[in-house]
């Protein structure tokens, strides 16, 4: 019984107010008894006969009062809560009434507010999808996992998301910390037949998939374990609800109905109800079939005769994903997943040689956030939208500072008014509530208009994190208008902390005695410092912003070593459709000829890889060199006679893979000028021998020397590259590049079509626009550029805003000063120097200060940039610069006005 | 007596609403003026008319405050405010249409009985 004193006092303080409600009662009874008895007597009543009466007229007199003194408590209770609402409703009139009568403050705060806010907003929407979003319709988001292996090469650790079947089937079998598991990949694959054959993606799902999901199907069922069973499963499949209604319009009918799907034919068993996307939401898929139906597909392009793709642990495709039980912790669920991979791969050492041991490769297994941004294996988008929410919240910040100066220097302003209401006996706690209320007010309205800015710019801002995205570009959803609430709140708070202290500070007698011009004339040291603070954060975005848009030009200045913007690959998917090799040699024949006929096209060649996409490698023998493998990893493509034209790429000596380069006639490559130093260094390569593949095979002889290109990486890339003649090697393998007269992503689809025409059966080509691959590469940094440019801008907007204000108030306050200098003869320009003066004082301590930060933080912000030093003196002079600029800009006007003082006004309103 | 109640309540509301719209008035004063205009036909129940007046104070219809009568005595008046002001128009209007229609009926019938 501790809190029996606080209950006490709790009981005390209620009956204290009926009892006061009951004394009040009691007077009101006993006057109106008086005076009923005062009548009484009047018209001749004796006095305790007039008394009975009056008592008489309440009935049962003591259960009567009894009632009233409950019922007077009652009314006071209501009465006290109107009074306090009455209270809030006259601060709100009160507020409004204050922002009607001062317009352009109010557009200032709220205009700084919209803008911090709806920066905020706009990325907390992408990130939230990013990273906080579960798939919808998990049935148990907390606990549900991605797993990732964990393998110790070469000293570094690397996790993988790709499972062999087999060891998933091992994880299902030897763990107690899980529910259930599943198996899952999406793949783009071809559906339907003929002309309308559409590149879709896919989920390739075990069975149990779907028991992660609260998603009972909106038709039919979904597919079972044995109908998931290898070695070949069974030809069924689910759709989406979406492709279930724009293919067949949502007939009930189609249950049983034959698709073609990539190189099968499934059997429609079911439909995912509307707005199942499994794990995809930014590309969900159009259809879900069982894993082991596709497995073998898959498994015989890929993987050797000899190896059943349902027990080999070479064969890696699909990831998985695993429930963990309630009452399990994710800690105990990783060891208990480590250990079964320690068993599960012992196992597999005794199956295949050439493993490395246990203690080398030190297997673990880590029980990931289903959402896969999170990690480990998280994207440079993720990465780069972590980044720029905290420069957001920098953004947020710098408007935060500049609606307190706002809020501070009207403050001072109203120091007077405020002096004069604490005189007449306000309380400095009613007071407070007061100006709470109306930073409130005006943080309500940024808060608003910040979600609009949030909607108008975040359609933006998603375009460039969430391209790829099918969800759909709004901000309004709950959380992020929750987010926004709360931005905007805490914006109201934290602007309102300084003239709150000032407030409490207020001294009575001062302001009063001053009169407003003496009153408000003083300067104050705090918004000295949030200006300075503003500027300061300025600084420091607008110097990311330059390390940034400096790096995007390094990434986009790095020779490829080809012309990626008038290029398009070609790949070749030969569904249903199986050729010998004298029909593949003349399929790609009749390709090129095609492709060359179009008018859009001016040459088209062969290929066997295409850079930052798929590579080729074989073993290389060269005479004088023991191994060759040493040296690097030499890559190589197989290229017909118009492949350097087609490609840009020059030759550096010698010449190119030519039309006499055949089969049967000697076999011949041109190599890449880092490849040719690295084997003969400052020897000709032209006329070496490099035996190709094997020892005992004759020689290729060297025919030329190409200029370096970039293939799996924009930096670092050793270029250690050759060319070999389509005709000599592999030549039924590969697809095309063709050049375009045209920006390659233009006359695409056209291209497209046109080749299709070509192709036999229900095999088809698909054709990308090479700026797209090269263009992954750069994302990182085009992204990280355009958003430190954007939020930079902003931040130097609002700080602009948040100068000009200040200044222009400051002259508006000196007006008489300023009309005293005037008639003591002052000049125009003298006054204006005054004033630009002042307020260059204070950006160079913004600047200086924000430097100062930007240099400490630069180790932070290296591992971001691309052949940038962060501490470019180049950014830092250019960002001061164009600070300076703005501040002069923003104090330029205020200045004139300054200018302009006029002596005799200045005198006279004295 | 219960079921009477209902109806008396909601009658003893209008006629104090009308009775302060005149002016403020303490608690006695409105009994006795109430007695007058009825002429005795309406007997209010002392505690059942502060109980109005507490009801009507707590909704907002009517404000109190402690006043001096002209015999010096110190006495709660009651005013009306601008929702009891309203709340008299609407519910009278309302009584009216209402009393109108019920008379107009008995009338109607005792001619056919």
């Amino acid at each position: 019984m501790r809190d029996a004193p606080k209950y006490r006092r709790l009981f005390e303080l209620r009956l204290g107010g009926a009892r006061r409600s009951a004394l009040e009662m009691d007077l009101e009874i006993e006057s109106h008894i008086a005076m009923r008895i005062a009548d009484l007597v009047r018209q001749g009543l004796t006095p305790e006969a007039a008394r009975i009466a009056a008592l008489a007229r309440f009935g049962n007199f003591d259960a009567a009062r009894a009632r009233l003194q409950a019922g007077a408590y009652q009314r006071d209770r209501m009465l006290s809560q109107r009074d306090r609402l009455g209270v809030v409703l006259a601060d709100l009139r009160y507020a409004v009434r204050q922002a009607r009568r001062t317009p352009g403050f109010v557009a200032a705060v709220v205009v700084t507010l919209a803008l911090g806010i709806g920066a905020n907003t706009a990325m907390f929407s992408i990130v939230d999808r990013l990273l906080f979003r579960a798939p919808t319709m998990l049935r148990h988001p907390s606990l549900s996992h991605r797993i990732y292996l964990a393998d110790a090469y070469r000293g570094q650790t690397s996790y993988s998301a790709y499972i062999p079947y087999a060891r998933y089937i091992d994880f299902t079998k030897s763990t107690t910390a899980f529910s259930r598991f599943a198996q899952v990949n999406e793949i783009g694959m071809a559906i339907g037949a003929g002309a309308d054959t559409r590149q879709v993606q896919v989920g390739v799902v075990t069975a149990s998939f779907f028991d992660f999901f609260d998603a009972p199907p909106a038709l039919g069922r979904y597919y079972t374990p044995t109908e998931d069973r290898p070695p070949n499963g069974a030809p069924v499949v689910v759709l989406s609800y979406g492709l279930w209604q724009t293919a067949y319009g949502g007939a009930r009918d189609v249950l049983g109905a034959p698709i073609q799907i990539g190189a099968t034919t499934y059997s429609i068993i079911g439909v995912a109800p509307r707005g199942f996307v499994g794990l995809w939401p930014d590309s969900p898929p159009a259809a879900f079939v069982p894993l082991a139906a596709y497995a073998p597909e898959i498994s015989a392009r890929m993987l050797g005769s000899g190896d059943r793709w349902w027990t080999t642990y070479n064969f890696t495709w699909a990831k998985v994903i695993a429930e963990r039980k309630p009452n399990v912790s994710v800690a105990t669920a990783a060891a208990d997943l480590s250990r079964a991979y320690e068993r599960s791969y012992q196992e597999a050492m005794s199956t295949a040689a050439g493993r490395q041991p246990l203690s080398v490769d030190r297997p673990g297994a880590i029980v990931a956030s289903i959402i896969s941004e999170r990690g480990p294996n998280e994207s440079s988008t993720a990465k780069v939208a972590t980044w720029i929410s905290g420069v957001a919240v920098i953004v947020w910040l710098i408007a935060c500072a500049n609606v307190a100066n706002l809020l501070l220097a009207r403050a001072l302003r109203r120091r007077r008014e405020i002096a004069v209401r604490l005189a007449l006996g306000v309380s400095r706690a009613r007071l407070a509530s007061q100006l709470l209320t109306e930073s409130l007010l005006l943080s309500l309205g940024g808060g608003v208009i910040g979600v609009a800015v949030a909607q108008w710019g975040g359609v933006l801002l998603r375009s460039h994190f969430l391209s790829s995205s099918a969800r759909p570009a709004v901000a309004t959803d709950g959380p992020t208008l929750l987010y926004a609430g709360a931005a905007a709140l805490l914006a109201g708070l934290l602007a309102d902390l300084a003239p709150m202290l000032q407030t409490r500070r207020a001294d009575l007698v001062d302001p009063l005695k001053a009169g407003v011009r003496e009153g408000t004339c003083q300067r104050s040291r705090l918004r000295g410092a949030l200006l300075v603070f503003q500027g300061a954060l300025s600084v420091v975005l607008l110097v990311g912003a330059g390390l940034f848009v400096r790096s995007l030009r390094a990434v986009n200045e790095v020779p490829l070593g080809y012309d990626a913007t008038h290029l398009l690959t070609v790949d070749l998917s030969m569904r249903g459709v199986s050729l010998d090799s004298a029909q593949n040699i003349a399929l790609r024949q009749r390709l090129i000829e095609a492709a060359e006929s179009h008018p859009d096209v001016t040459s088209a060649t062969r290929q066997l890889s295409v850079p930052f996409l798929s590579h080729w490698a074989v073993q290389l023998y060269v005479p004088g060199i023991d191994s060759v493998a040493r040296l690097g990893q030499f890559e190589l493509n197989a290229v017909s006679s118009e492949y350097f034209k087609t490609m840009g790429t020059r030759i550096l000596a010698g010449r190119a893979i030519g039309p006499a380069d055949r089969d049967g006639s000697p076999q011949v490559m041109v190599v890449s000028q880092a490849m040719a130093k690295m084997l003969w260094p400052g020897r000709n390569p032209i006329g070496q021998c490099v035996r190709v593949q094997a020892d005992t095979l004759p020689c290729t002889y060297v025919v030329g020397v190409a200029e370096d290109i970039k293939v799996r990486e924009l930096d670092n890339d050793p270029g250690l590259f050759y060319y070999l003649s389509a005709a000599q090697f592999h030549p039924d393998a590969g697809g095309l590049f063709v050049r375009t007269r045209r920006p390659a992503n233009e006359v695409q689809a056209d291209i497209r079509t046109h080749l299709q025409r070509v192709m036999p059966g229900t095999s088809y080509v698909e054709v990308w626009p090479m700026s797209e691959l090269v263009g992954e590469q750069s994302r990182s940094w085009r992204l990280g550029a355009t958003m430190f440019v954007v939020f930079g801008a902003l931040a130097l907007l609002i700080a602009a805003i948040g100068l000009y204000s200040a200044v222009a108030y400051n002259v508006a306050q000196r007006t008489h000063e300023l009309g005293v200098r005037a008639a003591l003869g002052a000049r125009m320009q003298d006054l204006t120097r005054l004033v630009v003066r002042e307020t260059m004082q204070v950006t160079l301590l913004g600047v200086a200060l924000g430097t100062a930060i930007a240099l400490v933080a630069a180790p932070w912000v290296a591992p971001l940039l691309f052949r940038e030093s962060p501490r470019d003196p180049w950014v830092f002079g250019v960002v001061a610069g164009v600070v300076f600029v703005v501040a002069a800009i923003a104090s330029v006007l205020p200045a004139q006005r300054a200018a302009r003082a006029d002596p005799m006004w200045a005198l006279r309103s004295d | 007596m219960d079921d009477g109640l209902p109806l008396l309540k909601g009658t003893l509301d209008l006629l104090v609403l009308k009775t302060l719209s005149w002016g403020p008035l303490h608690g006695y004063a409105i009994a006795t003026w109430l007695e007058e205009r009825s002429e005795g036909t309406l007997g209010v129940d002392d505690s059942a008319l502060y109980q109005a007046l507490q009801r009507m104070e707590g909704r907002g219809l009517l404000a109190a405050e402690w006043g001096t009568t002209d015999n010096n005595r110190r006495a709660r008046y009651y005013k009306l405010t601008a929702a009891g002001r309203r709340r008299l128009r609407e519910e009278s209007a309302t009584w009216m249409r209402y009393t109108q229609s019920v008379s107009s009926i008995l009338s109607l019938a005792s001619r056919t009985v």
